[in-house]
């Protein structure tokens, strides 16, 4: 059986696990985006996660404290982003920039001053597989699906729990509402800046689920700039996926197999940098066809200022 | 005539309020970076001067840092005085950089002579990979911010691509051959180490720059687009083929950038090439107000912290990485004009003419 | 005082006043927009509020909307006063408002955003179907059909109306602001609200009825009050007056000058139109069918109601908006197809209305915006160069003639007041020596003695034998100034008079009659 399946069998397992940081960080870029905010930071908000995860178990031994302090790092981040963006009105495109700067090199900064070398940190332990009775044993599909990190599994519950609370409560209504016309929300005695801060916060803890991913659930160390871009393919999901979470989770996954089969597949057929390409490929041909930013919320990129 | 000459000192005074402001807050924090690394920040900071401008290697670091954060902000500034978001330097800078290694290795045997050949290729190349953004806004209204970041990552995999397999060279360091040093841009000399004439290339680069935005026709209609399409219109100027033109140029300074360095520093493309450049000019192009002359001091500036992080490194325990914070957290706060406003109260802010809020619309 | 009783509007019994207005002073710099204004609002009375655009009216219904802070007065509802900050507090106060620009979300329901803000919950969802069947109660209730799964952005004009207006019954509200509710509604539209505000007021609400068309106040309002330059003119009776008396108290200012005019020398067609038809932005027709001539040495006034397809008026003939169809004619040739460059070219000026955002580049030198249009010819420019110099001798000398203050062409445009912006763009137009001038609103937020220059400038042009199109707002002003005046209403222009004629006869064309269905 094995050799009928085995393959295809991990490039699934493989795919699932490139994917799962990709759509983390798109729904968490979700949040931010649907609340009037973008968010190009995604990037770093998942680096400098990665990192303080892997410095939580290195000092606590405990998977808990790693993500602990991971979703720490996120949120701060998320919540400078937001402070810069909101209250001091500052332009949103070079907030997140500089999030992505201040990542890379404040994680090159700790790891020097936590680690003693920059590079790779040491070894922690990571995330274990964790496979579910039953559900693994189902052939190809369980082991690739179900043999998997917890934090993967937490994937899987997130995608419906996003596209819950953002279309069934009052909560994303008004999320939603203020992506589109925070005139509209203000006038309705909603505080435009207070559900910026929601959004932009959600997507500091999205986003550092994905980032402990890559450093404790695929590897189980941290190595400078390990997001590699991953951020902005995740901004790509999220915008290919029109902003929508079970499109963004659709689109995370298209491209975690695009990179499961750069990963996989013998060099010849196709070079590798034309499969990583796909991702952004597919976003600008999506955006140009579906005519620019008809689909993004409508108010998105601007400080709301009132009269 | 004076008058003149005392509202631009004026003007120019406005100008530099928020980068000011963002430069000193950010080493005030970087203060408390320091001591809590358990230095004595004064000591940090004075080995991080002169390791900048401190001795003519120093000054010659600085300059070599420099160079590359010109070409990159111009393409930001240019971009931005049409009112356009260029993040996409990175890549134009990799499509350059490819550009001068492929052409200088193959037009290597003309010597000196091939450098403005290969550069002039450059040109193009960025010019066409930069009109790419540009064409979709103008043509399909996708928006310029994303498309760039888009293309930042088509270009690094497709010159990573070139530069690995038809370009690639046998040898220990993946990437292209070597360019023979006669078809290279030679060192200033002057005891300046590895300075190379890139850096006079770059402060040529800014003079055409501004020549370009405030001596010619086309540079009127790139700024009234920018300020105010409303009126551009009006005139009947065409907002679509300045906003691909905007971009282009820029694309084509980033080029020049990436063949500068190929050609002045590297000698060929490796992978992975150096990274950041093309990030870094757009905070390099905000803290010079988008202004070429401002361009020319934020890249030396950046260039300068660099350069003496590395002498801070070595005379104190504090990791040179710390410069990346710095300039991360100015740009962070060049654009926060209510942050401003609450320190410094509206006249600063008045004074500044802060134009940063248009968000992506 | 908050006892006094007015007549309401259930058949003439008195009804207890619900909303008092009280001495509403409000200024923005320098310029009061409301000055000690006073209104008061009966149970089940509809009150319109009649006054010009700018007069003053919409920023009283912010005050009470708790938009804008007042920097004087008070406001009772229902006797008692209300310190209304935010507009929460207003809504708490039972007061509902419908802006003149929706604050709709097109991408959301209707009943997503009706209960926007005020949602109904079931635990900690948002309980989607009580939202809708709200809805539809609602709307059942007060005959304002719509459905509530529809995305707005899927509704047309109208019916997002009747959307604003659930918003602010979902929210309870009794007294009831509409701001323009009729500009962007068809007639048939216009009944049907009007049938439903009726309906509204027999169930007790109250409403204010902000509106400039002064025909339509007269069917359903039982009161009027009329606002000009920021002050109450009068209060009047809907039943004891008529359209012309209304548009004397909406337009009559004072004359602000006496302007010497000569003779007119008229000469032949330069610029016309034939059965232009241009589009709004929204896609309406703003200009459906118009034809007009302006010869040489006069000046053809039009005058109108704001809104009335002005704008795409005066765009279409400059060439800045496309015509859906018809002609354009300058000195004879066909220039429909022409782009306003050529037009330009062609020796037609173009004082656009809008100089904030279109006539000039707020962050351009004067000199700069003085070659906006010219930037590449002689001498400004030669082989794709521009020489700032030349632009700079150029605009010193054209802000001088024009009496721009400062004379200064490194002066930033935005820095200076309105109306030396709008005499800086006047100078670029007019220097150029052009055949034909369109100028629209010139002296629009203009102070008076740029008023009288601008005036001046425009006459001098007319005795000098050039063709000028003055599209103006402000009625005296075109009296005053025109040869000849053709009234526009809903894109079309349905009368021409003498720059004597009296106010009832502009008022009514104003309103939109012509001669024979007075009555109707």
């Amino acid at each position: 059986m094995d050799e009928i399946f085995g393959a295809p069998g991990q490039l699934l397992a493989s795919t699932i696990r490139n994917a799962t940081p990709l759509v983390f960080a798109a729904l968490g870029g979700m949040f931010s985006e649907r609340s009037g905010v973008v968010n190009i930071g995604l990037e770093g908000l998942m680096l400098i996660s990665a990192f303080a995860g892997v410095v939580g178990a290195f000092l606590s031994g405990s998977a808990v404290v790693a993500l602990a302090f991971a979703l720490a790092a996120g949120l701060v981040f998320a919540l400078i982003h937001a402070l810069m963006c909101v209250t001091f009105e500052a332009d949103q495109i070079i907030s997140g920039t500089a999030i992505n700067l201040l990542a890379l090199g404040g994680t090159g900064f700790l790891m020097v001053s936590v680690f003693g070398a920059g590079g790779t940190s040491p070894r922690v332990e990571g995330f274990g597989e964790v496979p579910i009775p039953l559900l693994s044993s189902i052939p190809v599909v369980g082991p690739a699906l179900f043999s998997q990190s917890v934090l993967v599994y937490l994937m899987y519950v997130m995608v419906p729990a996003t596209f819950f609370v953002l279309f069934r409560t009052p909560f994303g209504l008004r999320l939603r509402a203020t992506g589109e016309s925070p005139e509209a929300v203000d006038t309705a005695g909603i505080s435009v800046g207070r559900m910026r801060y929601y959004g932009v916060a959600l997507s500091g803890l999205l986003a550092s689920l994905g980032g402990i991913y890559l450093s404790m659930g695929i590897l189980s160390a941290f190595t400078e700039n390990m997001t590699n871009g991953r951020g902005f393919i995740a901004l790509a999901a999220l915008i290919f996926g029109r902003w929508n979470p079970i499109g963004a989770a659709g689109a995370a996954l298209l491209f975690g197999f695009a990179l499961a089969v750069t990963f996989s597949a013998p060099q010849e057929a196709i070079p590798n940098e034309f499969l990583q390409m796909i991702p952004y490929v597919l976003t600008i041909v999506a955006l140009a066809a579906f005519g620019g930013r008809a689909i993004a919320p409508a108010a998105i990129g601007k400080p709301y200022r009132k009269e | 005539m004076s008058s003149r000459l005392r509202r631009a000192l004026v003007d120019a005074g406005g100008a530099l309020v928020f980068p000011l402001i963002a430069i000193v807050l950010s080493f005030v924090l970087g203060a408390f970076i320091v001591l809590a690394t358990g230095n004595n920040p004064l000591t940090a900071y004075a080995a991080l001067v002169r390791g900048a401008v401190g001795s003519p290697t120093a000054i010659g670091r600085t300059l070599l840092g420099a160079t590359p954060l010109i070409f990159t902000g111009l393409a930001v500034a240019v971009a931005f005085r049409a009112g356009l978001f260029n993040i996409g330097g990175e890549g134009q800078l990799y499509i350059g950089a490819i550009t001068a290694a492929w052409l200088g290795v193959t037009l290597g045997f003309l010597g000196a002579l091939s450098i403005p050949i290969v550069l002039l290729a450059c040109v193009v190349t960025g010019f066409l990979w930069g009109a790419i953004p540009g064409i979709l806004k103008a043509r399909f209204g996708a928006h310029e911010v994303i498309t760039t970041i888009m293309l930042n990552y088509i270009g690094i995999y497709l010159t990573t691509y070139l530069a690995l397999k038809p370009l690639r060279t046998e040898g220990l360091v993946p990437g292209t051959d070597a360019i023979d040093f006669a078809a290279r841009i030679p060192f200033i000399g002057l005891g300046l180490g590895r300075a190379n004439y890139g850096f006079l290339l770059a402060l040529v680069a800014a003079v055409v720059a501004y020549l370009l935005l405030w001596r010619t026709g086309r540079g009127f209609q790139i700024r009234a687009v920018g300020l105010s399409p409303g009126a551009a219109n009006y005139a009947g100027m065409g907002i679509g083929a300045n906003t691909v033109l905007a971009l282009a140029i820029g694309g084509a300074f980033a080029a020049i950038g990436g063949g500068v360095e190929v050609l002045g520093v590297y000698g060929k493309m490796t992978v992975p090439f150096v990274t950041g450049l093309g990030f870094n000019g757009i905070g390099v192009a905000l803290l010079g107000r988008n202004h070429p002359a401002g361009v020319v001091l934020g890249a030396l500036l950046f260039g300068g912290l660099a350069s003496g992080a590395q002498e801070m490194q070595f005379s104190t325990d504090v990791p040179l990485q710390l410069t990346s914070v710095l300039l991360a957290v100015i740009l962070l706060l060049v654009t926060a004009t209510k942050l401003v406003e609450l320190l410094f109260g509206k006249r600063a802010r008045a004074l500044a003419g802060a134009r940063l809020e248009k968000g992506l619309g | 005082m908050t006892e006094e009783r007015t007549r309401g509007g259930t058949a003439g019994v008195e009804a207890p006043v619900v909303l008092e207005m009280r001495g509403v002073t409000k200024a923005f710099g320098p310029v009061k927009a409301n000055d000690g204004v006073s209104i008061t609002l009966g149970r089940g009375e509809i009150l319109g509020l009649l006054g010009e655009n700018g007069a003053g009216k919409s920023t009283l219904m912010k005050i009470l909307y708790g938009l804008y802070s007042p920097d004087e007065g008070e406001v009772f509802v229902d006797g008692e006063r209300a310190e209304i900050r935010d507009p929460k507090d207003a809504v708490s106060r039972g007061i509902g408002m419908v802006h003149q620009h929706f604050t709709l979300i097109p991408a959301l329901t209707v009943a997503e955003n009706i209960v926007l803000g005020a949602e109904p919950r079931k635990g900690a969802t948002l309980d989607l179907a009580k939202a809708i069947k709200d809805t539809e109660e609602l709307s059942e209730r007060y005959g304002l059909r719509v459905d509530p799964r529809t995305r707005v952005a899927d509704l047309s004009v109208g019916a997002q109306q009747r959307v604003e207006i659930l918003k602010a019954l979902y929210r309870k509200a009794r007294i009831l602001v509409l701001d323009e509710p009729t500009a962007v509604l068809t007639p048939q539209e216009t009944e049907d609200l009007f049938s439903v505000l009726k309906e509204l007021v027999a169930d007790g609400l109250s409403i204010i009825l902000i509106t400039h068309k002064l025909g339509e106040l007269l069917g359903i309002s039982n009161r009027i009050t009329i606002i000009r330059d920021g002050k109450v003119v009068e209060t009047v009776e809907a039943s004891g007056t008529d359209e012309g008396a209304l548009a004397r108290l909406m337009v009559g200012r004072e004359v602000l000058l006496r302007v010497e005019k000569t003779e007119a020398k008229v000469g032949g067609p330069r610029l016309s139109a034939e059965g232009l038809v241009v589009l709004s932005g929204a896609g309406a027709k703003a200009v459906d069918g118009i034809g007009l001539e302006v010869r040489g040495g006069e000046i053809l006034g039009i005058a109108g109601v704001d809104g009335n397809g002005q704008t795409e008026l005066a765009e279409a003939l400059a060439g800045t908006r496309p015509a859906e169809s018809g002609l354009v004619r300058l000195d004879g040739e066909d220039v429909t197809r022409v782009g306003a460059n050529g037009r330009q070219g062609r020796g037609l000026a173009y004082v656009p209305e809008d100089r904030g955002a279109k006539g000039l580049v707020q962050d351009f030198s004067l000199s700069e915006n003085n070659a906006l249009k010219t930037y590449d010819e002689a001498p400004f420019s030669k082989w794709g160069w521009i020489f700032p110099k030349a632009m700079r001798r150029r605009a010193a000398e054209a802000l001088r003639a024009y009496d721009v203050r400062p004379p200064d062409p490194d002066a930033r445009a935005g820095s200076l007041s309105g109306g030396n912006q709008q005499k800086a763009v006047l100078a670029r137009e007019l220097s150029g020596d052009p055949g034909v001038i369109i100028a629209a609103q010139p002296t629009r937020g203009v102070d008076v003695g740029a008023i009288e220059f601008i005036h001046r400038q425009l006459l001098e042009q007319r005795a000098r034998g050039k063709a000028i199109l003055l599209i103006s707002l402000e009625l005296e002003e075109v009296r005053s100034l025109s040869d000849r005046v053709a009234v526009i209403y809903d894109g079309r222009i349905v009368g021409e008079v003498g720059p004597d004629a009296t106010d009832e006869e502009l008022g009514l064309l104003m309103a939109g009659r012509t001669g024979g269905e007075k009555d109707a």
